[in-house]
């Protein structure tokens, strides 16, 4: 049973535009319900991502599986996109499934050394708009995956202390279209447009190192750095569909990009009392590292140039809070929140990553039907403030919202 | 279990509460009122593109436009139809055809490449030589736009005799622009009206590549007109430009004045670079100093860019010098085929020489002082598409595309590099209603101009 949902759950596609930038925060459902806190306090085999040194506090080898449905929508508003009557415009409805997958545990009992493997989904993108929309220059649709694999390894060093780390080697895709403004004639009255589509695969190395500190059974810290991951595409490919006569100057071509997946330093603080737990997080995020959103294609024409969209992100701080109350030794309930600020400066709002600052409301359960076994549920609701946003480079500007409802639903065994 | 439904519950219903971002300022007329709106112009006003004028160039035109926004006024202030404009049926082009783009061989390099040509086999459409008549109870018309008409037209009788497009809706045939325009506003009685006259007071000398009076000295051929290549002299167009504006605003009409565009932005004088003949060898650049050196030992050539040969006004062969412009009507082929600019100088007429350019820029910069202060004088808005054509040139992203003056690919300008393409237009209407507005502290919406053709590829 437990193999054929692993099986079915990396068959799952992995994206969507959640957290702020392109990162998806949803590594682990008990962090996630407690508004994406985890650094401090080693809750299960999730903590290979938000904290690997958590690892070697693990009892025992832990499997566990994850996955949400996010069901992100955004809507744009701008006066000359209805002409007449300004009403507003929203991506087609989709549902993405990122996925965690994190096993692991110390090598053997009362050992100091633990080892474990996670496979994760930490960034992603999707959105489509109306292939006819007002941006359709700049974007009809983008779509953009990547899955993490990240073997790890942790010592406890002592009570107080324990440390760990993992390489990461990160797989992914992108998928890009957007119209280009070339008519051709379709009949009398009727015209037809271009159409440039780019899709790539992706791949990129990077480590999460971590370090846990257990003050007491009450008081617990984590600090772990994540480095950035560059996800580079080489020998994508890129279709044009122009008019005949300009066919030539529109060969299909493979095309290089780079993503970077942001460095992210995360410190983290815990406290227990009773059945009460607190949790205070907050990540400071390298996005400046995204300065241009970048295509190179192979084969050069007068017309088909690199494109080379400025993006200047800046770097973030998210500040998060979560708690748990432990309401019997079967269930526990969990709240949070967080606020998490957009790394997109004004002028360069785009409408492949129209972001803007993020409240993130969550809550969850966890139910231990029997003793090996744990099953989670979250909820994280998100909504961006409503931007006014201005791409500079690309002349365009309107009035963006993303609001995103994420349920989640997972399970763990301790073995 | 049973918390997990109530999760899922929730997830219903956050999902259910799309995002929605409703931009809805208020449409307001300010201080003015576009019940009956009335375009006065030129080729630009007409709809006029890629050298001819058909039915979709009129509807893609921008007093359309404008009356289209307009009419989003609610109330009785707002533009109310119907938009009149003197259609035509055709869409090849009247009463010659336009130009379109196809594959065209240079005959004496074999080279292909996309250039405009006529439609091959075009003959003008039965029904557009039958006189347009108003289907409008009172004859009303919105747009009077007339391609090639100038100021210095204005009081000519008969002026619909000289042109076909006045005489396909002119009521009276008879008499001049300004009776006709008398006509058209006592008939619509505009509550707004936009003028864009004057470019082709200096247009017709600067496409003629110079030839006639440059200086501000032009005289009548033959009664009260004007040789169509000649500079409109000051003092005629200022009477003129004045005694219209008071016949257009004789109803008390609001409306803004679009002064004349700075020819030398416009693809037609740009396209062709006055360095533009590429010499590859030095044994080429050799034998061109052989040629030309006994009797002009001025000139030289060296490998890579050189100025073309030209004829200055006297007739006189040399080379072209920095800032001089070569017209988009030179017969590309001449080049290659008859070593035009390199052996043979460019007629005169296709060359724009430093003093002609003098000639132009004063009088544009005259002109459209004049036009400045003749909208002070009636209270009305100034559009300086001048400027704005200028910006045009230098290029900008709008919604996602790159408009610049670049022949074909720019996106402003259609295949006779002077007149607009549809976005080119609905840019122009953008640009008019953003004056309006700050004049008369309206907020009309801008049109989406994206939404409008470009150049048209086979």
């Amino acid at each position: 049973m437990k193999k054929h949902l692993l099986a079915a759950s990396l068959l799952l596609s992995a994206a969507t535009t959640f957290g702020a930038g392109y990162q998806i925060n949803l590594e682990g459902l008990r962090q996630v319900a407690m508004g994406g806190t985890g650094t401090a306090w080693p809750w299960d085999a999730s903590t290979i991502f938000y904290n690997p040194g958590g690892l070697a506090r693990l009892k025992g080898i832990q499997a566990y599986v994850s996955v949400s449905a996010i069901m992100p929508s955004t809507a744009f508003g701008n006066q000359q996109q209805s002409g007449q009557t300004p009403t507003s415009v929203r991506t087609n409805p989709q549902t993405f499934t990122p996925f965690n997958v994190y096993i692991g545990g110390l090598v053997q009992e009362n050992s100091r050394i633990a080892l474990g493997l996670g496979i994760y989904t930490p960034a992603g993108s999707g959105l489509q708009w109306d292939n006819n929309w007002l941006g359709k220059y700049l974007v009809q649709s983008i779509t953009l995956k990547t899955v993490f694999f990240q073997p790890t390894i942790a010592y406890k060093v002592s009570e107080f202390l324990s440390v760990g780390g993992g390489f990461v080697y990160g797989i992914g895709s992108l998928d890009f279209s957007q119209a280009m403004p070339v008519h051709s004639t379709l009949g009398p009255g009727s015209t037809d447009e271009g159409q440039a589509k780019l899709s790539g695969n992706a791949n990129g190395v990077g480590f999460n190192i971590g370090a846990q500190f257990k003050l007491s059974d009450q008081w617990q810290f984590g600090l772990t750095y994540r480095s950035q991951v560059n996800m580079s595409i080489s020998g994508g490919s890129a279709n044009f569909s122009a008019p005949s006569s300009l066919r030539d100057s529109f060969p299909n071509t493979k095309f290089d990009s780079q993503l970077p997946v942001p460095q992210v330093v995360s410190f983290g603080a815990g406290y227990r009392l009773n059945s009460w737990t607190f949790q205070f997080d907050c990540n400071y995020t390298g996005w400046n590292s995204f300065d241009s959103l970048r295509f190179n294609f192979s084969q050069h024409t007068s017309v088909l140039q690199d494109q080379h969209a400025p993006r200047h992100y800046r770097n973030t701080f998210t500040p998060r809070i979560g708690a748990t109350y432990k309401i019997n030794k079967i269930v526990a309930v969990m709240a949070g929140g967080a606020y998490d600020p957009t790394p997109v400066t004004n002028g360069f709002v785009s409408p492949d990553l129209p972001d803007a600052d993020r409240i993130v409301v969550t809550c969850g359960v966890t139910v231990k039907p029997m003793p090996r076994l744990t099953i989670i549920a979250a909820f994280e609701g998100t909504s961006t403030v409503k931007r006014v946003g201005d791409y500079t480079y690309g002349g365009f500007s309107g009035t963006y919202q993303t609001q995103a409802a994420t349920p989640g639903i997972g399970l763990y065994y301790n073995f | 279990m049973r918390k997990i439904y109530i999760i899922g519950a929730i997830a219903l219903l956050f999902s259910a509460c799309k995002p929605s971002v409703k931009v809805s300022a208020p449409v307001s007329p300010g201080t003015a009122t576009f019940t009956n709106y009335l375009a006065i112009g030129n080729s630009l006003t007409a709809g006029y593109s890629s050298n001819s004028l058909t039915i979709s160039g009129q509807y893609n035109s921008y007093p359309e436009r404008l009356f289209e926004q307009f009419t989003t006024i609610t109330g009785d202030k707002g533009a109310k139809g119907p938009f009149i404009q003197p259609l035509l049926h055709g869409d090849d082009g009247y009463p010659s055809s336009k130009l379109i783009l196809a594959v065209v061989t240079d005959t004496c390099t074999g080279i292909s490449s996309l250039a405009p040509i006529t439609i091959p086999g075009f003959s003008q459409d039965a029904q557009d030589a039958v006189k347009y008549v108003s289907p409008a109870n009172n004859g009303q018309i919105n747009n009077i736009g007339v391609p090639g008409i100038r100021i210095a037209d204005y009081p000519v009788a008969g002026y619909a005799g000289l042109n076909p497009y006045a005489a396909r809706f002119y009521h009276n045939t008879a008499g001049s622009p300004m009776d006709e325009l008398s006509y058209m506003v006592n008939n619509l009685y505009p509550t707004f009206f936009t003028m864009w006259l004057g470019a082709n007071d200096v247009l017709g000398y600067a496409t003629a590549g110079g030839q006639g009076h440059g200086a501000d000295s032009a005289a009548p051929i033959i009664g009260n007109i004007y040789n169509t290549s000649d500079i409109t002299p000051t003092y005629v167009f200022e009477t003129l430009y004045d005694s219209t504006l008071r016949v257009a605003t004789s109803t008390g009409a609001s409306g803004a004045l679009i002064n004349i565009p700075d020819v030398t932005s416009v693809p037609f004088f740009t396209e062709i670079p006055a360095n533009g003949l590429y010499l590859a060898r030095q044994t080429q650049a050799d034998s061109l100093n052989a040629f030309w050196h006994t009797s002009f030992p001025n000139i030289s050539f060296k490998i890579g860019y050189n100025y073309f040969i030209i004829q200055d006004n006297a007739g006189n062969a040399r080379q072209a010098v920095p800032g001089e412009l070569i017209l988009l009507s030179t017969p590309q082929m001449n080049f290659t085929c008859l070593g035009w600019g390199s052996y043979v100088a460019i007629p005169k007429q296709y060359v724009l020489t430093t003093d002609e350019l003098q000639f132009i820029r004063a009088a544009t910069t005259t002109f459209n002082g004049f036009i400045k202060q003749e909208a002070t004088k009636y209270h009305l808005a100034y559009v300086d598409m001048y400027s704005y054509l200028g910006t045009v040139a230098s290029g900008f992203a709008y919604n996602g595309i790159n408009y610049n003056a670049q022949f074909v690919t720019g996106g402003a300008f259609s295949l006779d590099g002077v007149h607009l393409t549809p976005r080119g237009y609905a840019l122009v209407a953008n640009e008019i209603i953003k004056t309006i507005n700050s004049y008369y502290h309206s907020t009309i919406p801008y049109t989406d101009v994206n939404k409008y053709d470009g150049i048209i590829f086979p």
